[in-house]
């Protein structure tokens, strides 16, 4: 679950600060999935940022999958980000030297080796999510070779790779085709009926279609 | 934090994406690498070919009458009993070894037993003797085994270690004879000779005895050019042969410790004597030329491992600017920053390890072309090495783990700057 309250960023712009996200307050329950619309901009890709603790800088409460972000350092919140948030980008941020299955590997590798830490384990885990989402036959190649809607869903499979609590989603339909952003958003639904919380950035009315509720961010307010 | 093994899987994937630059950067410090361990190997086989050449022991004082006496005045002049007394009570002084050159004539006209080849018809060597104390050469021969002998029995006898290099390279090819094996063992072989003749006409004793010498032992505490046989020896051929008793050729002196020996060369000379550093001086004066070349090439590839370490900081802070997008996605992935600099680090201690690695081998097969050079070039000396370099173990560790550590200090600007990477901002 994601709960976020009264969370103000502010940005430095030269001389005077700018703030981006204005006391936000939200909740994503286990299961839903959140669909976050609002101008260019808005804060969206910020909220996202905060939400997924990447971002420290910022005012307020923030818990991530059970996990006050507040005071937690650049460790701990690497933890929590590889154990707890998954997340998938408009861009897709596929390693390019990597083959598809390398890059899903990505999570298991940066995790601290335990029980399920053998790089064995890992790609067999990897080849799992790719089979998952699809592309099992597309595990050796490289991002070059694939389609965009081939790339997105290896990115989802990325994601999934630590089974997270959370996936953070910033325009994940943004460059794929009709087609391909289907099949995205119908794995989205997917992971929020399996009890993952979903939350997902947007400008698409199909995205928002398929949410379980769809806020507005303005101004840096979430209405 | 990620573990090492994912931090290694994580630079070599990074490695492999950048192939060309990382072999770059390896061929840089393999050059560093091979640099370094070429010239220390050079100065150790150098040096061990110069210590060969001049076994000097830092704590031995060689004391000769002095050339201009005042004799008894200042207590110095002849090299007696009482002198050697006093010298081996002069502070610092851990013992004295008189040395008496034999006074009746010694030759030998047929091959020692075992090492027969082709000897010249009618050839006879004069052979000078010098009785030593065995204390000198206790530590080269077996216990016991180097005393005045019984009637009957050969007249054990100390080579330099020298003599059998020069015998190897010189006398045997001039004579036609063999050889001796690398590391056979010359303990035992006895040469028949004529006690009391000379091969200078008229020079012979009127007594001439045959009488074997049996090698009890090499020493480098010998001199080069004479024969040692024990002291007590000399004393009863000078007893059988009726030449009294003559002064000492040279006391040896041992310091008890290295630092002792300018002060005890002060004392001796004090003493009246003098002190013979022919043999220290030009053995110091070569260790020197090769420590000091030595150091200037080992400088010159330290240079060049700096030189390598920022080519390696230029090419992965290119690297890290280059990939900042990628290193904030490693970061949303759950890397710590801590993990981003790990990364980078492991880079660039892998192309370190790489070149490292390969600079060893490169300098063993340059040494290996060097000397097969020299083998064919330079003329079979005495003292001349099989090798002039030599690798031992320490020194492949350190080619390896000089160029490691430089590329890891080359990258540790980009690792610091990789882990600034803000992934926030970056992947916005």
């Amino acid at each position: 679950m994601i709960r976020l309250r009264g969370v103000t960023k502010r940005f430095r712009d030269g001389a005077r600060e700018v703030a981006v996200l204005r006391g936000v307050d939200l909740d994503v329950a286990p299961g839903e999935l959140v669909a976050i619309v609002g101008p260019s901009g808005s804060g969206k890709s910020t909220l996202l940022h905060v939400a997924g603790a990447l971002d420290r800088d910022f005012e307020g409460e923030a818990v991530v999958a059970g996990t006050a972000l507040g005071g937690l350092d650049d460790a701990a919140r690497a933890e929590l980000r590889n154990r707890a948030v998954g997340f998938v980008f408009q861009s897709f941020n596929l390693l390019p030297a990597l083959s598809a299955l390398e890059n899903v590997m990505l999570p298991g590798i940066l995790r601290r080796p335990g029980p399920d830490g053998r790089i064995a384990e890992i790609r067999a885990r990897a080849r799992d999510a790719l089979l998952r989402v699809g592309l099992a036959d597309r595990a050796e190649a490289p991002p070059s070779r694939l389609s965009g809607g081939e790339r997105q869903r290896v990115a989802l499979a990325r994601a999934l790779l630590s089974r997270p609590a959370v996936l953070l989603a910033d325009e994940p339909t943004g460059n794929l085709d009709a087609a391909s952003g289907a099949d995205v958003i119908r794995l989205f639904s997917e992971l929020a009926r399996g009890g993952v919380s979903v939350l997902v950035v947007t400008h698409e009315e199909r995205v928002s279609d398929a949410a379980t509720r769809v806020l507005r961010l303005s101004d840096g307010r979430l209405g | 934090m990620a573990g090492a093994r994912g931090i290694l899987w994580l630079a070599g994937a990074a490695l492999r994406a950048d192939r060309r630059g990382a072999a770059v950067n390896a061929v840089a410090a393999c050059v560093g690498a091979a640099a370094l361990v070429l010239f220390l190997a050079l100065g150790l086989g150098v040096g061990a070919a110069a210590r060969r050449l001049f076994p000097a022991d830092a704590r031995l004082v060689e004391v000769v009458p002095a050339r201009v006496s005042l004799g008894g005045v200042l207590g110095g002049g002849r090299l007696d009993d009482d002198a050697v007394a006093r010298l081996r009570a002069l502070p610092g002084a851990a013992a004295a070894w008189p040395r008496l050159p034999l006074g009746v004539p010694v030759s030998a006209s047929e091959p020692a037993g075992g090492l027969g080849g082709r000897w010249p018809s009618g050839l006879a060597l004069q052979l000078p003797l010098v009785g030593v104390d065995p204390a000198l050469v206790a530590d080269d021969v077996a216990p016991g085994a180097f005393a005045d002998p019984p009637p009957g029995e050969p007249i054990p006898i100390v080579l330099a270690r020298r003599l059998v290099e020069v015998y190897d390279r010189t006398l045997a090819p001039a004579w036609n004879l063999r050889r001796l094996p690398p590391g056979v063992s010359l303990v035992g072989v006895e040469l028949p000779v004529r006690i009391g003749h000379s091969i200078v006409a008229g020079a012979s004793e009127a007594r001439v005895a045959p009488e074997r010498l049996r090698l009890a032992g090499l020493s480098d505490r010998v001199p080069l050019y004479a024969v040692a046989v024990p002291i007590e020896t000399v004393r009863r051929l000078h007893r059988e042969y009726g030449k009294g008793e003559p002064a000492y050729g040279q006391v040896t002196v041992l310091a008890a410790r290295p630092e002792d020996v300018p002060s005890l060369a002060a004392a001796v000379r004090r003493m009246g004597f003098s002190v013979d550093e022919g043999e220290r001086a030009t053995a110091e004066r070569v260790a020197t030329i090769v420590k000091v070349t030595t150091g200037a090439l080992v400088l010159l590839a330290v240079t060049m491992c700096g030189l390598a370490a920022l080519a390696i900081a230029q090419a992965l802070s290119a690297s890290v600017r280059g990939r900042a997008r990628e290193l904030a996605v490693l970061q949303a992935l759950g890397a710590a920053p801590a993990d981003v600099r790990r990364i980078v680090l492991a880079e660039g201690a892998a192309i370190g390890l790489a070149g490292g690695l390969a600079g060893a081998l490169l300098a063993r097969g340059l040494a290996a072309l060097g000397d097969a050079a020299a083998a064919r070039l330079l003329p079979d000396l005495p003292f001349r090495p099989e090798s002039f370099f030599l690798f031992p173990p320490w020194l492949l560790a350190l080619g390896v783990a000089v160029p490691v550590l430089a590329a890891i200090a080359g990258a540790l600007g980009p690792a610091a700057a990789a882990a600034r990477i803000d992934p926030a901002r970056t992947l916005a």
